[in-house]
């Protein structure tokens, strides 16, 4: 018998290199530090059904019933098999609904002794001979599953499909995510292992990829990693990846799960238990403490924040300054997000800003005199400039790391040429956000894509 | 509170909805946001974005031209001066080039903003600032002797017929100040070409002095006769290549010196905001084509086909329209790839047109009109083959 046989298949493969020429990198001041925090419980935690795309949710509780960690809080009506469960043990004290009845939070009181619901535990070896459909089972049962994601539509993935990849994302640079360094190492390495070998089970090809930039992270994991991808943000989003390396259309029904998520469904399979911890940066100019924290998993933003921000107006970007949403002051952070941006909102009209060097102007062009140092700047919320009509500066094609003309497919949505927006590459957008940013003319370009997309996918299914 | 917010905050009530001149708020926009930065949140993501705006954008485009106009106030003051025989002492030459070539360009602004301001009210669109641009690039294209009620009718087809009836900004295919130009070159032949339109007389004079020749080097190009160089017969009237590099010579306002567009391209090129791939392309058109010309010309044909091809950038408008005609983003071509062969075929047709058909002298305006009206088709066959070289998704 040969060793090689024993070994997982990347060891015999050589790693790949991959380098995204486009994209962005913002030059946004407010970085988190490498210190981490380990925070206390906090008084609430909350699912936010409103944050999660492509589902219908339905409620399974009512305020005032008591939860356990791990109960169903809410299910995917068009798949209800599909729960999405309480990352916290106590009572429903709260469900906060937006417009048109949407909901927004359904908030969790924890007891100061919290009960979890009980799974069953899947060792190593048992995982070996478990069935798909077993697995599966195990993991919606668990509330898990709404981890994995497919693409193009980055909705909840498919159980019923088996999928040509599944790709891991070791991790988010975005401005700002946690560095996957601290929770990516030596110490779990054995639960990435260990979950890399369930998502074996779901799909024949399983990729692995990371930035190297993290050094340490490609030194301890380099028997796992199968690809790296340097250059700018969004490099780590695994659109990307999949627009470098794929071959054949069957390939963009390609799953992606992040690093982080994959530590808390190899916890679950392993331990029985829906794991409750998260780690997070808090982050931004104006943010009085922006650092690594390690927390809860849904827990309010005040609590993560840890101090008044520094500016009188905040805005709390959950998920990224780029792809993130406006989370309320008072509200709990998502699923998906790991980090809270505080920004100062947009409140004053400077004067001759026109006529001005500008110093300390962000931008991505070379218009302003900030473009000769490079260094961070502070970013408001600010539109920066007046709505207007498209000037083809060709700025948002720069950027966009998988090569969609936005301006052109913009028009074509507009024109509703349904054939020939697809065959721009729309459902390829990474949802990266960067043309939004880079336009001139400030047009909504990634968030018509996103609708565009959402709409297509509604006429598809129906 | 500053005076001038103060001012603005006085007039908003009047031109917000509800207002008496409600219709003038897209004016009001154009005008407050040049001395205060838009305020407008972001409500969609991403949270935040650049710094750049149109307005900017824009307004360093005009930043370049700044220095064309001041050398035209200059050049056309100095010309008239010397045609009409007057001292050529530097204040009097700019005085009398500022009550040339300001009330040109005033005419044109006012046109331009009343019709822009008609078409915005109408369709309810805002004001976009290529329109600074086009009211700053069309008066440095003209004869300074140009009537105010024919640089006023210019300026109104440009605008209307070159942009809005496309749906304005964004939306044209033609350079609105050069359509705008191209529309007095044909509508009035007899006031806007010859030799006598160039340089204008002042002072109560009647006629040029005695010995003032008022050709531009473009005629005196297309004129040169048989047995004699270009070159040679430039240079018998003054205008050595220097002078034609500097741009010290009887022509349009702003469009007859290289060196400052040469600058122009460059401040353009480095801020981002003009492409040098159309830049670059349009000057091998130009040299490649007048190459090609001086390797068919034999002992028998025209002399202007053996000019020196670098003349071909240094006389007329070429170097001025090739960096700021071809570049306007929205009427050029909007690919990358294709904006090279735009700019080629710019330069191309720019010779061809100034070799070959002696009615028009200046072959560059028409040439990129021309190349204007196929870069739809440029972008297509682009977008086409990069669209077919993509996986599909369904
Ligand atoms: S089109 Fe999509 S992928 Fe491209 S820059 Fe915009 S958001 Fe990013
Ligand atoms: S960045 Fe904006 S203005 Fe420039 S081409 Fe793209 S959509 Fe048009």
């Amino acid at each position: 018998m040969t060793v090689a046989l024993n070994f997982p298949r990347q060891h015999l493969k050589r790693m790949k290199i991959i380098q995204n020429r486009k994209g962005y990198d913002l030059k946004l001041q407010g970085a988190p530090s490498d210190d981490l925090v380990s925070l206390s419980a906090p008084a609430t935690v909350a699912v936010l059904p409103e944050r999660i795309p492509y589902i219908k949710p339905r409620l399974r509780v009512k305020v005032g019933d008591p939860v356990q960690v791990g109960s169903v809080l809410y299910e995917d009506k068009t798949d209800p098999r599909v729960g999405f469960v309480s990352p916290g043990g106590g009572k429903v004290v709260d469900i906060v609904f937006g417009p048109r009845r949407v909901i927004r939070e359904i908030v969790i009181q924890l007891d100061s002794e919290e009960t979890y619901a009980i799974f069953p535990i899947l060792t190593a070896d048992e995982l070996e001979g478990i069935s798909r459909e077993d697995l599966v089972n195990r993991l919606l049962a668990g509330g898990v599953w709404p981890y994995l994601r497919e693409l193009p539509y980055r909705k909840i993935a498919d159980p019923d499909v088996e999928p040509p990849a599944i790709m891991v994302g070791l991790d988010g640079r975005e401005p700002f995510q946690p560095n996957p360094e601290s929770y990516l190492n030596d110490e779990t390495r054995p639960l990435i292992q260990y979950g890399l070998n369930a998502l074996k089970r779901l799909s024949d090809k399983v990729l692995v990829y990371t930035d190297p930039r993290f050094s340490n992270l490609c030194r301890t994991f380099k028997a796992e990693l199968t690809h790296t991808i340097a250059g700018h943000y969004p490099a780590d989003d695994p659109g990307v990846l999949l627009y470098h390396i794929r071959r054949r259309p069957d390939e963009n029904r390609t799953w992606f799960i992040h690093g982080q998520d994959l530590l808390v469904l190899a916890r679950f399979l392993s331990e029985g238990r829906y794991p409750t911890e998260r780690l997070y940066v808090v982050a931004g100019s104006a943010a009085a403490e922006r650092q690594h924290v390690r927390s809860r998993l849904g827990a309010p933003l005040q609590h993560l924040v840890l101090s008044a921000p520094t500016c009188p107006e905040p805005r709390y970007v959950v998920g990224g300054v780029l792809r993130g949403y406006t989370g309320e002051p008072n509200g709990h952070i998502g699923l998906y997000e790991t980090s809270v941006v505080v920004l100062p909102e947009a409140t004053e009209r400077e004067f001759v800003t026109l006529f001005r060097p500008g110093f300390n102007k962000p931008t991505r062009s070379r218009t302003f005199a900030s473009s000769i140092k490079g260094a961070p700047m502070i970013m408001d919320t600010n539109i920066n400039g007046g709505r207007r009509a498209c000037i083809a500066c060709g700025y948002c094609s720069d950027v966009c790391p998988v090569d969609i003309l936005p301006q052109m497919t913009l028009k074509s949505i507009l024109a509703e040429e349904v054939e020939e927006y697809l065959a721009h590459g729309l459902l390829d957008c990474v949802e990266c956000g960067l043309c939004s940013y880079v336009c001139p003319s400030k047009i909504e370009l990634v968030e018509t894509f996103c609708q565009t997309k959402f709409d297509y996918h509604k006429e598809q299914v129906s | 509170m500053n005076p001038v917010r103060r001012f603005f905050d006085g007039l908003h009530p009047h031109v917000s909805p509800g207002g008496k001149y409600e219709k003038l708020y897209a004016f009001y926009e154009s005008i407050e946001t040049v001395f205060f930065a838009p305020l407008e949140r972001t409500r969609r993501l991403p949270a935040v974005r650049d710094s750049l705006d149109v307005k900017r954008y824009m307004f360093l485009v005009i930043v370049a031209l700044i220095p064309h106009l001041c050398f035209g106030i200059y050049n056309a003051g100095y010309f008239a001066r010397m045609a009409s025989g007057l001292s050529l002492a530097p204040v009097p030459v700019v005085l009398t080039g500022l009550w040339l070539v300001m009330p040109m360009v005033i005419v044109t602004y006012v046109v331009g903003f009343f019709w822009e301001i008609l078409f915005a009210t109408i369709r309810k669109h805002e004001i976009s600032e290529g329109l600074f641009v086009t009211c700053m690039l069309f008066p440095l294209t003209l004869p300074p002797a140009t009537p105010l009620w024919q640089v006023a009718l210019g300026i109104s087809f440009g605008i209307v017929i070159g942009k809005e009836i496309f749906g304005g900004t964004g939306r044209n295919f033609l350079n609105p100040a050069l359509t705008a130009r191209a529309f007095l070159y044909f509508a009035y032949p007899v006031s806007l070409s010859g030799d006598n339109v160039w340089s204008v007389l002042v002072g109560g004079a009647e006629r040029y002095v005695d010995g003032y020749t008022a050709a531009t080097p473009l005629s005196v190009a297309a004129a040169t006769p048989d047995g004699q160089t270009v070159e040679a017969a430039l240079e018998a009237l003054g205008y050595s290549p220097l002078e034609l590099f500097f741009g010290f010579y009887p022509g349009s306002v702003g469009g007859t010196t290289t060196f400052l567009s040469i600058l122009g391209a460059i401040f353009m090129i480095v801020l981002g905001i003009a492409s040098w791939r159309t830049i670059l392309g349009g000057v091998l058109g130009v040299l490649a084509t007048a190459y090609f010309l001086n390797f068919i010309a034999g002992p028998e044909s025209m002399p202007f086909l053996s000019l020196k091809p670098y003349y071909h950038l240094l006389i007329g408008g070429s170097a001025f329209a090739l960096v700021y005609m071809t570049t306007d983003p929205v009427s050029g071509t909007h690919m990358k790839g294709v904006k090279w062969f735009y700019g080629f075929m710019c330069g191309l047709l720019t010779v061809l047109i100034r070799v070959f058909n002696p009615a028009f002298p200046e072959g560059v305006g028409l040439a990129i009109l021309f190349m204007n009206c196929f870069n739809p088709l440029l972008d297509y066959i682009e977008i086409k083959i990069r669209t077919r070289r993509r996986v599909p998704n369904v």
